[in-house]
């Protein structure tokens, strides 16, 4: 039995499969290798990294909901100085490309973060924040206006020569748009989907449950919401989409990929399963043999035929 | 740190607190005032798991006790599972109680904050250690139905209070605490000035003599708590300004529970005077007492 490749191309990027984790959900990469070798994923996204050190949101910065979650960590993060010199050096050792997720203020600081990162390191891509939404000024408001947006991905593009993925939020009215205005500012890569706005109210302190009011939802909640912009996008775009939103199963990750995503991103699921992303690797290959597809690469996009 | 634990036991012992009793590979590792990530069930509502402090660890058995009130869908749900199932189980994790060696030991509870510490009273020494317990709880009839199931059949000695009067000390438990402070100080500057006229003795009011002393000539006097943050905050500052060591077991919601979501934070002041965020599931949930900045004012 021929084994099912798993290879996985993103523009330039090549990965050994299309698993990875979401930003925020994994650390930097160290707390989930307690369960298994990192190294087994496709890739790593680490953290959101901004300019200086952030201490982010008051808690509770965590709410439960039906399915889902709502975060509102705001962004809290060592800063770009100790993650280069602490971190860094850390996640090299997993042996996993790394993706690095950055988020800033103003056009400087996307070209000052850019500028910082390493291009010989395990660095394998950078993640252009631009949907935050548990911050008060720049990441979401970057990432509503496809003008903004464009010019945050050009600004990012001109400082360095990684790999560069735009992550888009769900919170517009067109996510095509949106699409189609980062890749035309350089993005090689879209990931899609950040979480949705959200909130909710304690019946007993008849006060908002999170510390920041409002907070992002994720969580297989948020699925259907993903597969359809990753729908949409795949249609309206050339670049590879990285597909994420309540990815839980092997079952999910296929219907993404179905949809148009060539890889996936595991999130809130590692915190209810640790080993989901090895489930879904495991998976994602038994569906391929079982279809008689010699690739996974094959099935991208195939709910558009 | 992944593990399937049987469940041997899941009983109401009263007052809406339910003990579970998990057998498998997290006992051989747990440590005083660490949790276990429990998953409720496998469907995606409710999602998260819930993090329980161990209350017992028996390492020959193999097995872990857990105490927990329901008090929303995911534990009332736990109520369910049966002796013989399995659940998933993330743990041990988390950094305990540190375990003293000598001295005297007060433990202080707040209502179902009492758990987590009969790891402590199990873990000390007690030929070595002077260990008291001090409970606050909402009536007598919280008290006498959970704790005559756990802390009463403890051979330790303990006090309570209750916010209604109906048992014990008519208040709160930091008012024991207060006294208990004060006693101390007391105590102390007694045994000091006793000191002075017949050098080296024991003081016979410590009772048996075990108690190895300090250099400085004072016996490890040292204080543990769990309970509501309003409680553990007044704990803290009662035994700052008595120079007392205080640990204190934080509560926070959760998501990863293995550090890696940053959920779950609580601001220290560190030795160098600055600021900085604390895991509660990875770094903690115990904490140095002087370490925690109770109030965040943006």
């Amino acid at each position: 039995m021929k084994p099912i490749d798993l290879t996985t191309h993103l523009g330039r990027l090549t990965l050994k499969n299309p698993v990875m984790t979401a930003s925020g959900t994994y650390g930097f990469g160290e707390e989930y290798a307690a369960f298994y070798d990192p190294s087994r994923l496709g890739a790593i996204t680490v953290k959101g990294i901004t300019p200086l050190p952030r201490r982010g949101n008051p808690v509770p910065r965590v709410a439960e909901t039906p399915s889902g979650m709502l975060n509102a960590v705001g962004l809290e993060n060592p800063g770009l100085e100790a993650f280069l010199a602490t971190y860094l050096p850390r996640l090299e050792k997993l042996k996993t490309p790394i993706i690095v997720n950055i988020s800033g203020f103003s056009l400087d600081d996307y070209a000052l973060m850019a500028s910082a990162m390493p291009e010989d390191s395990c660095i394998a891509a950078v993640e252009v924040n631009i949907s935050c939404p548990n911050i008060k000024q720049g990441g979401l408001a970057f990432g509503t206006d496809p003008r903004s947006a464009e010019e945050v991905l050009r600004v990012t593009r001109k400082n360095t020569k990684l790999p560069l993925i735009a992550k888009l939020t769900p919170n517009v009215t067109d996510i095509v748009t949106l699409a189609k205005a980062v890749e035309n500012g350089g993005a090689d890569m879209i990931s899609l989907i950040n979480t949705l706005l959200g909130m909710r109210i304690d019946l007993k302190t008849r006060k908002p449950i999170l510390g920041n009011t409002m907070g992002g939802l994720s969580g297989p909640a948020v699925l259907p919401v993903a597969v359809r912009m990753v729908y949409q996008v795949y249609k309206a775009v050339r670049v590879p989409i990285i597909g994420m939103g309540g990815i839980s199963t092997w079952q999910d990750a296929v219907e993404f990929m179905l949809a148009g995503a060539t890889a996936v991103s595991v999130g809130t699921a590692n915190f209810v399963n640790p080993l989901a992303p090895l489930e879904i690797i495991e998976g994602l290959t038994e569906y391929c043999r079982q279809a008689g597809f010699a690739a996974v690469r094959e099935i991208v996009g195939l709910a558009h035929r | 740190m992944l593990h399937r634990e049987i469940v041997i036991e899941n009983q109401r012992i009263g007052a809406d607190v339910y003990r579970l009793v998990l057998k498998g590979a997290v006992a051989a590792t747990a440590r005083p005032g660490q949790f276990v990530h429990l998953q409720v069930g496998t469907t995606t509502d409710p999602l998260l798991r819930r993090p329980i402090s161990i209350a017992g660890i028996d390492q020959p058995k193999g097995e872990i006790t857990l105490y927990y009130r329901v008090v929303g869908r995911g534990t009332a749900k736990l109520t369910g599972v049966r002796a013989g199932e399995t659940l998933s189980v993330i743990g041990p994790v988390g950094t305990g109680f540190t375990v003293p060696a000598v001295g005297e030991l007060l433990l202080v509870a707040g209502g179902i904050g009492l758990f987590p510490l009969f790891t402590l009273i199990e873990a000390v020494d007690r030929s070595a250690v002077r260990v008291k317990v001090l409970w606050g709880g909402e009536n007598r009839t919280f008290i006498q139905e959970v704790g005559g199931e756990t802390l009463f059949k403890m051979d330790v000695d303990y006090a309570v209070a209750t916010m209604d009067g109906s048992m014990g000390h008519a208040g709160l438990v930091t008012d024991l605490l207060q006294a208990a402070l004060e006693d101390r100080a007391a105590r102390s500057l007694a045994h000091r000035t006793a000191e002075g006229q017949t050098a080296g003795t024991a003081p016979s009011d410590w009772g048996t003599g075990a108690l190895t002393e300090r250099p400085e000539g004072r016996a490890a006097f040292t204080v543990a708590a769990c309970g509501p943050k309003g409680m553990l905050q007044a704990v803290a500052e009662s035994c700052g300004q008595m120079g007392v060591p205080v640990e204190v077991s934080l509560e926070e919601r959760m998501a990863c529970g293995v550090g890696a979501c940053l959920g779950c934070v609580c601001l220290v002041r560190t030795t160098d005077g600055t600021l900085a965020r604390r895991r509660v599931c990875k770094d903690g949930p115990v904490f140095d007492g002087r370490e925690v900045v109770w109030d965040e004012a943006d």
